[in-house]
């Protein structure tokens, strides 16, 4: 069964995935994403592959509403498992700058190549890294879904950022980037094209994004230097995460890039990777607990200030 | 009809909109005005009954500089000062009144832009000619902004097309208005962005079969999508089956699969010749004028030329049938021109607008077809969304670039490169933009060597389809054609062009490999600087399909 439903509730998609046979438990202790495991037979750079359980597929069958208080619709997306590197101990952290480059190319070649599918309307890239996030693998690898719809708090950001561009004629983040450049209390990083910062409205306790200083809606305009310029920024924040508590550092990783097949929101919707760590202290989780869950609004334990002040006095070289 | 009200849109204010909104009693007609708040700007909505030949929703002041519009692929798309005057010759108005517009009792005596306008400031536009023509007046200090109907009877309430006004820049108004007019017609638009071979820009109607196979084998390894044969195959416009330069239509189209290329075919559908037969059998399937003679849609070689009726049931199972058969001969990408015929005011056999007319033939067509690549030329733009999945978007290209020469949608590589810069937020959204054929060739030809280049240039990085039209046997500028191969190894590209009010066009494309830079100082001498961003990173991709279905993206550097 593979199909999207309806939410009269709250007007958002669900998916519903569910298999007749059970997922298999990793047969052996082998990785899968190693040289010789369950998906790769022979050596490999950077790979992105159909997901072998995936929650939506191109051709996913079709489907038909039961009536219009019961609306359905096809699962007609994409899920890809985005595999960084070949060798299974590395890490965002740990991979030479040159490698997370590649990844960043590989990614952008996902995002256009997606997209020339008119039925995609969102590609949504991210990792989640760590048990305590649920991811099963430690190879360093994220995934992809490509969505035939625009979920939810996508929708929130977008209608957010015209919102604000209506309101002031300018892009929300480019103001941001602006005034935290300017008071630097909430900086973690900064390069010549970024900043990696602790926002001002931090969810997470160590949350951290990372804005372009030129407005760009998604990876695509990123030239080749800004490009190197980011894949720093990525190594610098996931080597301050694994430092901070000098543990290997949870975290879900996600890039918000402007929907498909859509270009009216580029000049409001400006390009911003979001770092989510669910650790609160070394020994310390913060759960998406009922709060979070059912109301959507957050309650962070840590000033975003603090925050920043702590990762920024991260030493890290690279 | 007289409104008052001039809104100043360099000067907006909020209030200046609810005065054009409510309810009015015209001559014939009531009208109900709705304005709805918009990203960006504002949605005006009507609601019309009664009869009408045409409403003026409202009027604005006009900028010193305005974006104007033609309605048709080869019209002008350009920016026009206030001392602009049309300059259209006498004598070509009678050959090709109806092509240059779809109201050509004005068009000529009057300063008029179809579809949309844009300043530096502000963007004013209509989301769909589905009944209406929407146009704009200028006339003066003033803009006037109307939808003809042509004369039509309302005798319910009807709601009327969709017109918007944006207050932004160019570079955000254009390419924002372009999606919500394809998101208003429902555009599909196909993943297929080709690149091919037309016989057109090198021989013109001199071209045979055997031609045909000596370019075939010609083109082994250009890499190719599509092998489209030109203007030059059939009996007579109208009479749609090959003439004696040419074998059976199936053998064509195989000649072409054999060599791996989806077969091509240029047809003028909608188009009726004077010497055809199939004006003799049906003269009641045209179009006619007032005393119920078939009407001359244009002139072209050197034969009047008449419009197919696509009202009448006959004619539109002819037209199935037609398109029906091409695709039974194997044909899979079908050039349709010189559309505009079918939009032609006159006498119909329904009762519907000329540009309901146009579009019941072009869904026609689409219906008969089904998934095959259908190129549009000579067509009116705004109708045209959704049903095609190419537009030719300006003039003919030609062997030489005038710079002098009129800019009345006659061919000339520059005016259709201008157009291609001009309409280029269209390409991508509401179809693929056709920048019409690079011509490659040393020889045979008065392009240089610069002209050659920058029209190719502005094609791969405005990301358009890419058709050469050469005698693959002379001398091709083999480096420029290896410039487009390697454009076109990866997908879409993500494509923003500023300065469009100035003329000095700023070109910024980006792909997987990085963001090139097209800057353009004067169009007209073909003076340009173009930087590309390479980056030190070369990572190549291979593809697998594995034995449960699953694909497999492996990327790699070097090798
Ligand atoms: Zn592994
Ligand atoms: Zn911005």
């Amino acid at each position: 069964m593979m199909e999207r439903r309806y939410n009269v509730l709250t007007d958002e998609w669900v998916m519903i995935s569910a298999f007749t046979q059970q997922r298999p438990t990793n047969p052996t202790t082998t990785c899968p994403l190693c040289v010789g495991g369950d998906e790769f037979s022979r050596p490999y750079d950077l790979a992105s592959f159909d997901n072998r359980f995936p929650s939506m597929k191109v051709d996913a069958p079709n489907v038909e509403s039961e009536n219009s208080l019961y609306k359905k619709a096809r699962s007609n997306g994409k899920c890809e498992v985005v595999v960084y590197t070949v060798d299974h101990n590395s890490a965002m952290s740990l991979m030479p700058i040159h490698q997370i480059e590649k990844l960043i190319k590989m990614w952008t070649d996902r995002y256009l190549e997606l997209s020339l599918q008119p039925t995609i309307k969102y590609v949504f890239i991210f990792e989640n890294r760590g048990a305590e996030v649920g991811a099963t693998l430690s190879h360093p690898h994220g995934q992809l879904y490509a969505f035939p719809f625009l979920p939810k708090r996508i929708e929130a950001k977008v209608q957010s950022l015209a919102k604000y561009y209506d309101e002031h004629g300018r892009c929300a983040i480019c103001d941001v980037v602006e005034n935290e450049v300017s008071i630097r209390e909430r900086l973690v990083y900064e390069n010549e094209s970024f900043v990696a910062l602790v926002p001002f409205y931090a969810r997470w306790p160590y949350e951290v994004h990372v804005y372009p200083k030129r407005h760009v809606s998604s990876l695509v305009e990123l030239n080749n230097s800004e490009r190197n310029l980011l894949s720093k920024v990525l190594k610098v924040v996931t080597m301050k995460y694994d430092l901070l508590f000098q543990q290997s550092f949870p975290y879900m990783m996600m890039l918000f890039q402007s929907p498909v097949n859509d270009v009216r929101y580029e000049h409001a919707f400006h390009f911003h990777i979001e770092f989510n760590p669910v650790k609160r202290d070394k020994n310390k989780i913060k759960w998406m607990a009922s709060v979070e869950t059912g109301t959507w609004a957050f309650i962070n334990p840590k000033l975003p200030e603090e925050a920043a002040a702590e990762l920024r006095s991260v030493e890290v070289i690279i | 009809m007289n409104i008052s009200q001039i809104i100043d849109l360099e000067n907006f204010s909020d209030i200046d909109m609810k005065k054009i909104a409510g309810y009015r009693k015209e001559d014939g007609f009531e009208l109900i005005v709705e304005i709805e708040k918009l990203h960006l700007g504002f949605k005006i909505k009507g609601y019309l009954k009664g009869y009408v030949d045409e409403v003026e929703v409202f009027k604005f002041k006009r900028p010193d500089k305005l974006l104007v519009n033609n309605w048709q692929s080869w019209g002008p798309s350009k920016v026009i000062q206030k001392d602009f005057q049309l300059n259209f010759p006498k004598e070509l108005i009678q050959k090709f009144g109806f092509s240059a517009s779809i109201m050509p009792e004005s068009y000529f005596d009057n300063l008029l832009s179809d579809y949309y306008v844009a300043s530096d400031r502000f963007f004013v536009g209509c989301l769909s000619s589905k009944v209406a023509h929407p146009y704009f007046q200028i006339d003066g200090d003033e803009v006037s902004v109307k939808l003809k109907y042509f004369g039509m009877n309302f005798n319910e309430w009807n709601e009327t097309e969709t017109i918007v006004i944006l207050l932004d820049k160019p570079e955000v108004t254009l390419p924002y208005y372009a999606d919500l007019v394809a998101k208003e017609n429902v555009v599909n638009i196909s993943d297929k962005r080709l690149i091919g071979w037309s016989s057109w820009y090198q021989y013109f109607v001199d071209f045979d079969y055997e031609k045909m196979c000596a370019d075939l084998e010609n083109a082994r390894g250009k890499g190719y999508d599509v092998f489209q044969i030109d203007d030059a195959w059939e009996v007579d416009i109208g009479d749609w089956t090959p003439n004696n330069k040419f074998p059976s239509l199936e053998k064509v189209a195989a000649k072409i699969k054999e060599y791996g290329y989806i077969p091509g075919i240029w047809l003028a559908p909608f188009s009726v010749s004077e010497t055809s037969t199939l004006f003799m059998e049906h003269p009641d399937w045209l179009v006619k004028d007032g005393n119920g003679n078939p009407k001359v849609a244009y002139e072209n070689w050197n034969k009047k030329i008449y419009a197919l009726d696509t009202t009448v049931p006959r004619a539109v199972d002819w037209l199935t049938s037609l398109f029906e058969h091409l695709k039974d001969c194997g044909f899979e990408y079908f050039k349709i021109d010189f559309l505009f015929a079918a939009a032609i005011q006159g006498k119909r056999f329904e009762n519907v607008t000329p540009v309901q007319a146009y579009t019941q033939g072009l869904n026609t067509i689409r219906q008969a077809v089904g998934d095959s690549f259908v190129l549009g030329c000579g067509a009116p733009l705004l109708p045209s969304v959704g049903y095609v999945d190419g537009m030719r978007i300006g003039p003919d290209t030609a062997p030489y670039w005038d710079a002098n020469g009129p800019d009345i949608g006659h061919p000339n590589a520059y005016y259709a490169l201008r157009n291609a810069l001009t309409r280029w937020y269209i390409n991508g959204i509401w179809w693929w933009n056709d920048p019409d054929c690079l011509m490659l060739r040393k020889v045979d030809t008065q392009l240089s060597d610069v002209q050659r280049e920058l029209y190719t240039l502005v094609s791969l990085l405005l990301d358009n389809m890419i058709i050469q039209s050469d005698n693959l046997s002379y001398e091709i500028d083999d480096g420029l054609w290896n410039v487009v191969s390697e454009y076109r190894k990866y997908g879409k590209r993500k494509v923003l062009l500023s300065g469009i009010m100035s003329g000095q066009y700023n070109i910024t494309s980006c792909g997987v490999h990085g963001c090139d830079l097209l800057s353009i100082t004067d169009l007209e001498k073909c003076v340009f600087t173009y930087s590309k961003d390479s980056g030190d990173i070369k990572l190549k991709k291979t593809i697998e399909i594995q034995d449960d279905g699953r694909r497999f993206n492996y990327y790699n550097e070097n090798d």
